[in-house]
């Protein structure tokens, strides 16, 4: 059954795709703003050299052919060369995707590690002054500005404390030779506890700036299903058997209660990818992100299609990972 | 066995920053991540500034921006059309092989030719004109020949870096992104793409530009351009120790680096000029008695002051007071609020316009101050902040009409030679003329300009040329801001350029 859904969900995948990258592409031929006369700057230059120059990254075509010609060639994998680095885009892309996708992943980790126990607390000790700290709490997460708050705990940890490092994602000494390229896993893998140290050092403050908002969600979410399931018969019937507090709230508890949270973590994972664009800007994080953002005001046309179809792609199989999690964690429901 | 684990781990990270610390590191938090590190496949500052760390080029400019020989030991025009150059002597590239007349042919032939690298072509074609050949006389002595007098060949020479055929050939120009063997005094260690460029002392240096002195290797070790785009962040990292040097400093942080004492601002004066580009092509800026008025309502002296903290140079013409062939003797127009009401009254707006002042979010506390002092005189100014990209085509139309009323704008100069400012944004239909200003005696003073040899007759060119924009006012011109840099005061022997580039040769680490 799941092959041939997750089969069904690929197929689907296409026409999505393909609306992306139209609407996309309407969108950025729409926007003023012409790439040749930005990269050519503040220097004189003739009409026939600026013509050559626009020949050059194919901008003399007109949009409709500029299109077919781009599903063409994106269909075999071929995005082209980025106008600004003058390299294949997916050459580009690759070199920065590594970096967004571990700092997405810590700031997973630290959401769902501060959320579930926070939520579970909350909701045995309801309206306790521990919970309602932690709700309005949670509020504040969700409101903070990322670059706002990001900024502040820079001050504070960087500039103040100096105990964390301001930007980047390791220093000098602690690159390795990449496995899977994420560093912090790489690092252990080669046995350099240092090079570990430091590149934790360096994702903390972004990972928590990135993690923040999406960490007071799931511990709402978590608060209120835990609630509910609270109030279920059989959580009674555990006490009547006598069994420990400990056991009835994790083992009988928790487990149902996850479901929620688990779900939503993995729909909320794709809305990380907004996120990083303004964490990473801040923390000068070498991810896509940044990359997205500075390609966008230089109109560097094919880098952004390669990169929103990356996001929609990535998004879309979030969703299905999502409901597949939620069958298998919830038997009573079928896809 | 835990404990074991522990302390190895503790030492580990005891010993790596002692490690760290024995080589001179300097550290710049720069703006921007190189775009490639192949000098001839971009068209972009912040890449230049970093590339031109590892190679030199032909000819360079000191801090007071004046053209002197690197690479090359001498250059003579022999006519117009014809440069020789001297290479100078025991120059070599970081692979160990000497650089030869052979190699500059081949950068310029990279440069130049159609299709020439591997084939695509330069993007920075266009910055070498007329260039039409370079020919090889012997090892040490070529020729540049032109397909017409171009006299600004000296001054666009510095933003060309010679590459060495050999390397070129063996890693092709897709390896060029991301390799390098040059004649600059640092080496590529490794570039960690978005995050850092880390290069490290070239202990077979020439030495550098005689006239730069001192001469020799470079002092430091070690250099690390780490990317961190945000200003805050960049400023937050230079406060925390985190780097020596920061370009692009706000002047909102001025004082919080001054006051630290660990760091200091270094200003220099910039090559761009900040102006506001009226729409001459429709009403109400279509009549010269308003644009006078508009340059009359404004005290620049008090935007300098307080928004700016003193900042930049006043200007009454488009060109930087450094700039070659700059007017001298123009006429300013000074603070006179009566004056600005009784033009826009002569006029005919004796009760006031209603006009919007368009800029982008970086300049936007500028125009707000402007547009409070335009309004004070009657010009009654609403300022409307919109992306730089997007004003860029609503304003440079190259003649077509005009989408806009006022723009706040500025133009940069980094060879300080008029053909690079003056030209697109004043002569006719020009890249950068956001006015829609057209003057055929002006054209005609840039045109000859463009092609005079004899540098006096050239700078009286243009010098007339700024005269007559002075009186025609198609922009309202306002000050060159100067370039801010934070400073560690660790850091000896480093002075910042106003071609915005880092050159950190002769940068130490106290």
């Amino acid at each position: 059954m799941k092959l041939g859904k997750l089969f069904e969900r690929l197929v689907q995948l296409l026409p999505v795709l393909l609306g992306v990258s139209a609407i996309v592409f309407i969108m950025m031929t729409l926007t003023p703003g012409d790439p040749v006369d930005i990269m050519l700057g503040d220097q004189h230059v003739t009409e026939e050299q600026e013509q050559a120059l626009r020949k050059d990254m194919g901008l003399d075509l007109p949009p409709l052919e500029r299109f077919v010609k781009f599903i063409g060639n994106a269909a075999t994998g071929n995005f082209g060369l980025s106008f600004y680095h003058r390299q294949p885009v997916m050459e580009v892309i690759a070199s920065r995707l590594p970096a967004t996708i571990e700092l997405s992943l810590a700031a997973l980790v630290f959401a769902l590690a501060l959320s579930i126990p926070l939520g579970v607390i909350a909701a045995v000790k309801k309206n306790s002054l521990l919970d309602r700290l932690a709700t309005v709490s949670s509020l504040f997460g969700v409101s903070l500005p990322g670059f706002w708050f990001g900024i502040l705990l820079l001050m504070l940890f960087a500039v103040h404390l100096n105990v964390l490092p301001v930007s980047g994602r390791a220093g000098f000494s602690s690159e390795v030779p990449p496995i899977t390229y994420l560093l912090l896993i790489d690092t252990l893998l080669h046995g350099r506890f240092d090079a570990f140290g430091d590149a934790l050092a360096h994702i903390v403050l972004p990972a928590v700036t990135l993690g923040l908002p999406m960490a007071s969600i799931l511990m709402r979410v978590t608060r209120a299903s835990m609630l509910e399931v609270l109030e279920q018969d059989y959580i009674t019937f555990a006490e009547a058997k006598g069994l420990s507090r400990y056991k009835i709230l994790v083992k009988h508890a928790l487990k149902n209660a996850l479901i929620p949270t688990v779900t939503v973590a993995a729909i909320e994972t794709g809305s990380l990818l907004g996120g990083n664009m303004v964490v990473e800007t801040v923390f000068g994080w070498p991810g896509l992100g940044r990359l997205v953002v500075e390609s966008i005001f230089v109109r560097n046309y094919p880098l952004i299609q390669a990169a929103v179809l990356i996001y929609a792609v990535t998004y879309v199989m979030l969703n299905f990972f999502a409901d597949i999690l939620y069958t298998v964690l919830n038997p009573r429901v079928r896809l | 066995m835990r404990l074991k684990w522990v302390a190895l781990c503790t030492a580990a990270m005891i010993a790596l920053p002692m490690a760290a610390a024995e080589a001179a590191e300097l550290r710049i938090g720069f703006t921007a991540d190189a775009l490639t590190l192949d000098p001839a496949n971009h068209r972009n500052r912040e890449t230049q500034t970093i590339i031109r760390n590892m190679h030199d080029g032909l000819l360079t400019r000191d801090s007071q921006m004046n053209v002197v020989p690197e690479l090359a030991e001498s250059w003579t025009a022999l006519d117009p059309t014809t440069y020789e150059f001297k290479l100078r002597r025991g120059v070599a590239f970081h692979d160990g092989s000497p650089m030869t007349a052979a190699d500059v042919k081949f950068t310029f032939d990279r440069l130049t030719g159609e299709g020439a690298m591997d084939g695509q072509t330069s993007p920075r074609k266009s910055l070498l004109g007329p260039l039409k050949e370079v020919k090889v006389i012997d090892d040490r002595t070529f020729h540049m020949i032109l397909e017409e007098p171009w006299p600004i060949l000296p001054a666009m020479l510095p933003f060309q870096e010679v590459v060495s055929k050999a390397h070129v050939e063996k890693v092709g120009t897709a390896g060029m992104a991301g390799s390098v063997s040059g004649t600059g005094p640092f080496k590529l260690v490794e570039w960690r793409r978005g995050d850092s460029v880390i290069m490290e002392r070239y202990d077979g240096y020439y030495g550098g530009a005689a006239d730069i002195p001192p001469m020799g290797k470079a002092c430091v070790d070690r250099v690390i351009f780490k990317v961190i785009p945000e200003n805050a962040s960049r400023v937050a990292a230079l406060l925390a120790g985190d780097v020596h040097i920061i370009n692009g400093l706000p002047t909102h942080n001025v004082k919080q680096v001054e006051s630290n004492p660990n760091t200091r601002v270094m200003a220099v004066n910039g090559t761009r000029s900040t102006f506001i580009a009226l729409n001459n092509q429709t009403a109400p800026f279509d009549d010269l008695r308003v644009r006078r008025a508009v340059a009359y309502a404004l005290d620049r002296k008090l935007i300098v002051d307080k928004i700016l903290d003193g900042n930049a140079t006043l200007i009454d013409g488009i060109l930087s007071p450094d700039a070659f062939g700059k007017n001298e003797a123009l006429p300013t127009y000074g603070y006179d609020l009566a004056k600005a009401k009784a033009l826009l009254a002569e006029a005919g707006h004796a009760d006031g316009i209603d006009v919007t002042l368009d800029v982008d979010g970086a300049n936007k506390e500028t125009a707000e101050a402007i547009a409070s002092l335009l309004t004070k005189a009657g010009i009654r100014t609403k300022v409307a902040v919109n992306e730089a990209s997007q004003l860029k085509a609503r304003y440079r139309t190259k003649g077509k009409p005009i989408d806009g009323q006022m723009w706040l704008t500025s133009w940069g100069n980094g060879s300080l030679d008029p053909v690079g400012i003056f030209v697109p944004t004043h002569r006719t239909a020009g890249r950068g003329n956001s006015s829609g200003y057209s003057n055929t005696e002006v054209d005609a003073l840039l045109d000859a300009a463009n092609t005079e040899t004899d540098r006096a007759k050239r700078a009286s060119l243009y010098a007339r040329a700024e005269a007559i924009v002075n009186k025609d006012l198609p922009k309202v011109y306002l000050w060159v801001a100067k370039d801010l840099y934070g400073v560690s005061n660790q850091v000896a022997g480093w002075q910042p350029s106003a071609d915005s580039r880092i050159n950190l040769h002769d940068a130490c680490l106290k």
